[in-house]
């Protein structure tokens, strides 16, 4: 079963030439069906839609009553109200947003660094019991994180981890690992072992083999693998609401939901925080389009 | 995956590349290390992140300790688990999730498979209409719930304001017993219905088309080609789509704290949402840890099985 | 698997080797962390007392951080005391913490229980007092306020409600009771009315409350009678059932003999609940289930209501323009929107909101100072009037009745109104767990998740049930 989102997204083999007779209504069938997907396209991108229109109305057209799809005011305002705090200076959802950049990055960075080699070694050499490792290794990722946070908590207590970025990092670099192994294993079997049997032969040692000639050819799977493990600290709510606090601290996602429960809920703040939370992995998610069923299961459906 | 010629030679290199016994020798040895010095940090990351913190719980779930209370825990035995599998509160909590898993995961398989047959009919534009599909699995669970709450608000929310223009009257989305769960379901669904899609699409557009060809040759009905061809071959990956997603439902929280609360009531509490009640409002650590480590079990039973499906597929 | 097995029998025995290693290390973290802990609580059993006399202050730049939740007082209150603090201490600066409301508690005791808090003032409910200082997780601050403060000057009853353990609800302060905190802002619930809707003179008992807003209701389409908190979060629904209880001659718990069950379900608790979700819940708007002060606030400014309940503190934005359809400025805003104290029936009690200033137990020594000759700073005459010109709700008794006071907003006559008829929740270290266990029931009842009497029973019979279980083996919290 060879699978790759390439050929999902491409125009794929299935159809090309399969109907050489055509049936009974098998034109206004695939009329039919196109407006079914239409519809149902509709229906899946309009909350995404709703969001982005919200961000850019003025407030009283936010709460109208019927709503205002097309004829509003648009402004820009929300999105100066993401950046800057009412009093001038910076915004709390505009410092959470630079902590959530240096906590994702930094555990994706950590999950890279160690979850690759190790990948590399699962796939090129027999290790005991590998396929119960790989197992084990998978479900640790399973765990429910509202269970994970309280043992962690108490650890993070002991060795005063709690409310602080590193804490964050090394959860999420644990949670980023198995995925990390898993996927990238996938990648390393790709590359043919000859390669580095062949330099192994020149003279070099399994070391310079793996980093001059397997490494190299690695890297665009490793972005893939990278950009993944980076959506998902990202996106992460539960340990950050549990395990931080302060604002020089607290990722986006506990800042953005802490936009509501106050006095007065600003709806199109909202929205357009909402917004610049989501732009970056939506366009990260289209850069790695090709890896997506891979990613999604992290790692463990590729072919 | 054993091969018992490697038990009784020296086989250093890969297949077929013989190379002389004595440097494949100190080779091997030091791709023995190598593995090892490659493979031991990140398990010890995960040793000390994943498999520590759960022998910790594994232990206060077996004494009375609180967090904030201080003081030395004392054993209580299974008088915590005891007390939490005859607890009225507790089972409300798993047939709330089980109607939540059962029902979201069943809709987004239905959804997201059919979504991935109309695709996969299509010639043209199935790039631009599969990546358009694919947006809500990428958003942040808080900023879907935030969203929908957003929207399903009974005075301002957009849905109620279109139900309206039709002609319907106001639906309490998120205040009444049972639409607040479908609520949840609902919003589950819109979310991860890509997912599945996603896979199914992987799936569809790997069944070989001279299958389908030879079908065709046989006159053989539409109805009939899709039962015996495409579904016997999509099936297996479905059936792993749908263990990740039931794995995934069954742990939700996010959701459930930002959309509803809980509420009303405790009516959509799951499990996971009344374990945070249990360990941070009363801080009964020893309690909640326990509840948690029965949660982990079923979550490894189920991995369990996915694992075995996956591990089937990729035999395959 | 494409790659042959390559290990040896030798590699067997060095894995088991590594994986003996692995665990006993593991062993070994475990019980030096099992350790740790315990002698670590051991060594925190109750609350440390503060020094009597502020220490030497530090000269160097040092930075007083509290912790809150979001809302304009917090903001106000940073500002202010940067602002004025400094004048005093050039080298402090203020810096209040904020967190969603919902997680307000969370915040603070799962810091308290890390035993490290990255703010040295809490700015604790009232209620939060007793789970604190059972866990010593705040200073006792008796002594310090026998030397610097002049309890004179308050309403006892507020010098109580803010840092006296133990305490009663309803009690008065008790001399000989420890102080573990001082008042920050008072506050307690403000009826706005509409006057355009339903005249100028308030609704003066909860019956003729009623009947106006079901008036109001049916005159005005569109408008709904009332709006008040409903939602199943933080401590809304709790604090509206127990406004209504109150006023109903009800009482949430006999304290003495600390029973709950037979208390809060008797007679006078099943006709609150009767008129809270039978006559109350049925002139709200549709889906208000889960409101709480921001959505009563939105339903005001939008003119969606005609009387609403809400915090004093949290009614400030509806003077706002920008954030109103009522009016274009504050004087035609407040042409349409009065405040007044609640409306009594069979007693005149209302809720006591607001909160107190505690010294974290894990802050530093030199933070610790500092927060005390803040607290010292706060707490005189002329800088409670300041606070209030900011916005803020003092609880001196001068500052109250001060002009600079009743001036700065027209729901500030109804707080000074109020003090002498406020009722407070339990202050027990189970607080959390009750007021979750009456939030969740009566926000079942008034959505109709359950029958008013079925709600009132379980709440008793759950938080008893709390109460007793100090004794009971295992399943603490279920």
């Amino acid at each position: 079963m060879a699978v790759s989102i390439d050929e999902a997204v491409s125009p794929g083999p299935v159809r090309d030439h399969t109907a050489p007779a055509p049936r009974r209504g098998g034109r206004g069938r695939s009329v039919l069906e196109l407006a079914l997907l239409v519809v149902l396209a509709a229906v899946m991108l309009f909350p995404a839609l709703w969001m982005l229109e919200t961000s850019i109305k003025e407030n009283r057209d936010v709460y109208a009553i019927p709503a205002k799809f097309f004829d509003f005011t648009v402004t820009l305002d929300h999105f100066r109200d993401v950046f800057v705090a009412p009093g001038g200076g910076r915004s709390a959802v505009s410092v959470s947003f630079l902590n959530s950049v240096v906590v994702a990055g930094v555990s994706t960075l950590l999950a890279t660094v160690l979850g690759v080699p190790a990948a590399w070694a699962y796939s090129r050499f027999s290790v005991k019991a590998k396929k119960d490792q790989l197992f084990f290794i998978l479900s640790t990722r399973f765990m429910p994180p509202v269970v994970v946070v309280i043992p962690i908590f108490l650890m993070y207590r002991q060795v005063g981890l709690i409310d602080s970025k590193l804490g964050l990092i090394l959860i999420y670099a644990a949670f980023n690992v198995p995925f990390t192994i898993w996927m990238m294993k996938g990648f390393v079997d790709e590359v043919p072992p000859e390669y580095e049997d062949a330099a192994m032969l020149d003279g070099y040692t399994r070391l310079q083999a793996f980093w001059k000639f397997t490494l190299p050819l690695l890297v665009p799977g490793i972005a893939a693998t990278a950009v993944f493990a980076l959506i998902f600290s990202w996106n992460e709510f539960v340990f950050a609401i549990f395990l931080t606090s302060s604002d020089d601290v607290r990722t986006a996602p506990p800042a953005i939901a802490g936009l509501i429960g106050g006095t007065t809920v600003d709806w199109g703040l909202v929205a357009a925080a909402s917004v610049v939370f989501a732009l970056p992995v939506l366009i990260f998610a289209y850069l790695v389009r090709k890896h997506l069923v891979a990613g999604v299961t992290l790692g463990a459906v590729r072919r | 995956m054993s091969d018992p010629v490697s038990l009784t030679t020296d086989r250093p290199g890969q297949v077929a590349t013989p190379t002389p016994p004595a440097p494949g020798r100190s080779r091997w040895l030091s791709d023995r290390r190598l593995a090892v010095a490659f493979i031991a940090p990140a398990l010890l990351l995960l040793l000390a992140m994943s498999v520590f913190p759960l022998l910790w719980a594994l232990y206060l779930s077996f004494t009375d300790y609180s967090a904030t209370r201080g003081g030395p825990a004392h054993f209580v035995w299974f008088e915590n688990y005891t007390a939490i599998l005859t607890s009225a509160q507790v089972h409300t909590r798993a047939l709330t999730t089980l109607i939540y898993v059962v029902g979201a995961v069943t809709l987004q398989t239905v959804l997201g498979f059919t979504i991935a047959y109309l695709i996969s009919r299509r010639t043209h534009g199935r790039g631009l209409l599969t990546t358009l599909f694919l947006v809500p699995m990428m958003l942040s669970p808080v900023v879907v719930g935030l969203f929908w709450r957003f929207m399903l608000d009974a005075q301002f929310g957009v849905i109620n304001s279109m139900l309206g223009s039709i002609g319907l009257g106001q639906v309490e989305w998120l205040t009444q017993q049972r639409t607040a769960l479908i609520s949840l379901i609902v919003v589950d669904t819109w979310q991860w219905t890509p997912f599945i899609m996603l896979i199914a699409l992987a799936g569809l557009t790997a069944v070989p088309k001279y299958l389908y060809e030879a079908a065709s040759i046989d006159r053989a009905s539409e109805w009939f080609r899709f039962r015996t061809i495409t579904l016997p071959l999509v099936w297996p990956l479905l059936l792993i789509a749908v263990l990740f997603r039931a794995i995934e439902a069954f742990r939700l929280f996010d959701l459930v704290y930002i959309l509803t609360n809980g509420g009303p009531g405790v009516s959509t509490e799951t499990l996971s949402f009344h374990v945070y009640k249990v360990a941070f409002l009363g801080f009964n650590t020893g309690t909640a840890s326990a509840y948690g480590i029965l949660m982990v079990l079923v979550v490894i039973v189920l991995t369990q099985l996915y694992l075995r499906y996956l591990n089937k597929l990729k035999e395959d | 698997m494409r790659h042959p097995k390559r290990t040896g029998r030798i590699s067997v025995a060095g894995r088991k080797v590594q994986l003996a290693t692995a665990a006993m290390l593991l062993l070994a973290t475990t019980v030096a962390a099992c350790g740790g802990d315990g002698q670590d609580d051991d060594a925190k059993a109750s609350a440390p007392k503060a020094p009597a006399t502020i220490p030497e202050l530090t000269k160097d730049p040092l930075t007083l951080s509290f912790i809150w939740f979001e809302w304009p007082p917090a903001k106000a209150l940073e500002a202010f005391a940067n602002e004025e603090y400094k004048k005093q201490r050039p080298n402090a600066t203020i810096k209040v913490n904020t967190v969603p409301n919902a997680n307000w508690h969370d915040a603070m005791f799962t810091q308290f229980a890390a035993r490290k808090t990255d703010f040295d003032v809490a700015i604790l409910d009232s209620q939060h007092i007793g789970e604190a200082v059972t866990n010593g997780n705040i200073l006792d601050l008796t002594d310090f306020v026998k030397q610097n403060i002049d309890v004179k000057a308050y309403n006892p009853y507020l010098l109580a409600a803010y840092g006296q353990y133990p305490q009663a609800e309803t009690g008065k302060r008790d001399e000989n009771a420890s102080l573990y905190g001082l008042p920050l802002l008072g506050d307690t619930w403000t009826m706005i009315y509409r006057k355009d809707l339903i005249g100028d003179k308030p609704p003066q008992t909860w019956d003729e409350m009623i009947s106006a807003a079901a008036k109001c209701q049916a005159d005005n389409p569109g408008v709904s009678g009332l709006a008040f908190h409903q939602a199943n979060g933080s401590d809304a629904a709790a604090v509206t059932y127990n406004t209504v209880n109150g006023v109903y001659g009800g009482n949430l718990w006999d304290a003495k003999t600390r029973k709950i069950d037979g208390v809060v379900n008797d007679a006078a608790g099943q006709e609150a609940m009767d008129v809270l979700v039978n006559k109350m819940k049925p002139l709200t708007a549709k889906g208000s289930g889960n409101w709480f002060i921001d959505e009563v606030n939105a339903a005001v400014a939008q003119g969606k209501a005609c009387i609403a309940f809400n915090w004093i503190a949290a009614s400030g934005g509806l003077l706002d323009p920008k954030e109103s359809t009522l009016g274009k400025t504050r004087e035609q805003i407040l042409d349409k929107l009065g405040f007044a104290t609640l409306p009594a029936q069979k007693t005149n009690l209302v809720p006591l909101g607001g909160m107190g200033m505690h010294v974290s137990a894990y802050s530093s020594a030199a933070n610790q100072a500092e927060a005390l000759n803040f607290m010292k700073w706060f707490e005189q005459p002329d800088i409670q009037k300041k606070w209030a010109a900011a916005g803020g709700v003092p609880s001196r008794t001068d500052a109250l009745e001060s002009s600079e006071f009743l001036n700065a907003g027209p729901f500030n006559k109804v707080y000074a109104d109020s003090v002498p008829r406020m009722r407070d929740m339990w202050n027990v270290p189970e607080y959390a767990r009750l007021v979750d266990i009456e939030n969740t029931n009566v926000n079942a009842a008034l959505n109709g998740a359950k029958k008013p009497k079925e709600a009132l029973d379980d709440i008793a019979k759950e938080q008893q049930s709390v109460l007793d279980s100090s004794g009971r083996k295992g399943g603490g919290g279920l």
